[in-house]
């Protein structure tokens, strides 16, 4: 794990939860300016109807507001998504910090996994901070869109391997009136 | 106020409306970290600068999706419109120009006889042919860029609310004060005074 940077430009670098009004919208703001403004998602995908139902984490450089990841309760996993970096706050390895504040918070409430989908492209980074795709690659199997990663919350029981490739439906989000899970669950 | 386009055509359908819900108010702060912090590189503390929750917000949307919003904060006797933007795949499309008339014509109604803005050079041309003018020749500079102060005059008519308008259309949705609203609907109802005897027990 390479290391994470503690303070940029002689700011501290720090994580906290969103508890208030003022954090969550520090949160979209950041999420807005990386996916709306950075990448051109549309508002309507971007704000997808999940943030009130999810823990949101936020990376401060000072009290400049960089970075935020939102995970969601499932089960038997906890699922970070939306990570974003302020693009001029970059290369610090903050993306990193927010997810190590994930997998802590996931240990706090007694659970052993973290899922998350990924780009392709970005699988390599999810692999370098310790995880793994749930289902190993197959060949020719490059025109899946989103791959499934996987990483135990306590490193020193690593996950079993998952069977089923099918019991992860990857598709982009369960519709908003379904029970808000995807269609089965990770088992262990 | 909805511009329907000419049937016919693939023209979208444009919306634009007051931020009346708190809803509307986070699409319009995505909106702008959208392209202020994420385009701009402006600081969250710079964009979010305090004045939110005393301004009024407006959205304009573009087939139902938020595509542009400005703030409008008011002093005595002139509006200010400020932090207006539109998302970048919305540019080209020209909705600058209806938006701030709207903006104007919401002010107006309101009874402001002035709409004022701070315009980035790049932008005076634009604001000219719109009815604005600089207030002085002397420009000044924050987050990064150069402004100038513009003013445009407004034609408060007999339609514009006073003290002597009708109570009830002082109520309604600042943007709708031509509509009946929600309370005018509550006036069915009549006037029961559940809580008379709140004050006396107080006296």
């Amino acid at each position: 794990m390479s290391a994470i940077a503690q303070s940029i430009g002689g700011e501290p670098v720090t994580t906290k939860l969103a508890m208030k009004m003022e954090d969550s919208l520090q949160a979209f703001a950041v999420r807005a300016a990386c996916f709306i403004g950075e990448l051109e998602v549309p508002f309507s995908e971007e704000f997808d109807g999940h943030d009130f139902g999810a823990t949101h984490v936020i990376a401060y450089v000072g009290d400049e507001p960089v970075g935020t990841v939102r995970v969601r309760w499932f089960q038997s996993f906890a699922m970070p998504e939306r990570l974003a970096v302020m693009q001029r706050f970059r290369g610090h390895n903050i993306g990193q910090m927010l997810l190590e504040r994930c997998r802590k918070l996931a240990e706090s409430r007694g659970c052993n996994m973290l899922y998350a989908q990924a780009l392709p492209a970005d699988v390599k980074y999810w692999e370098k901070q310790g995880w793994r795709r749930l289902v190993p690659e197959e060949a020719g199997s490059a025109a899946k869109r989103i791959v499934a990663v996987v990483k135990a919350v306590d490193p020193s029981k690593p996950l079993p391997d998952v069977e089923a490739p099918e019991v992860v439906v990857l598709r982009r989000e369960p519709q908003l009136d379904s029970t808000g899970m995807p269609r089965g669950t990770v088992s262990n | 106020m909805t511009t329907q386009p000419p049937a016919g055509t693939n023209r979208p359908v444009v919306t634009i409306k007051l931020a009346s819900t708190s809803d509307e108010l986070l699409q319009c702060y995505a909106l702008r970290a959208a392209v202020f912090m994420g385009e701009q590189q402006c600081p969250y503390w710079e964009e979010f600068d305090g004045n939110d929750y005393t301004a009024s917000h407006l959205m304009l949307y573009v087939d139902g999706e938020p595509a542009a919003s400005m703030r409008v904060r008011w002093f005595a006797g002139f509006a200010k419109l400020e932090r207006a933007i539109i998302l970048k795949r919305y540019r080209s499309m020209g909705l600058f120009i209806p938006f701030v008339e709207w903006a104007k014509e919401f002010c107006r109604k309101k009874g402001y006889p002035k709409a004022y803005l701070h315009g980035q050079q790049r932008l005076w041309k634009i604001f000219e042919k719109d009815g604005f003018h600089r207030v002085n020749d002397k420009p000044f500079h924050f987050s990064d860029h150069e402004y100038g102060a513009f003013v445009c005059d407004l034609e408060v008519g007999e339609d514009c609310p006073t003290v002597h308008t009708d109570p009830m259309v002082l109520n309604r949705p600042e943007d709708q004060l031509d509509k009946a609203g929600i309370l005018e609907q509550s006036m069915d109802r009549g006037a029961s005074n559940p809580h008379a005897d709140w004050t006396e027990k107080r006296a």
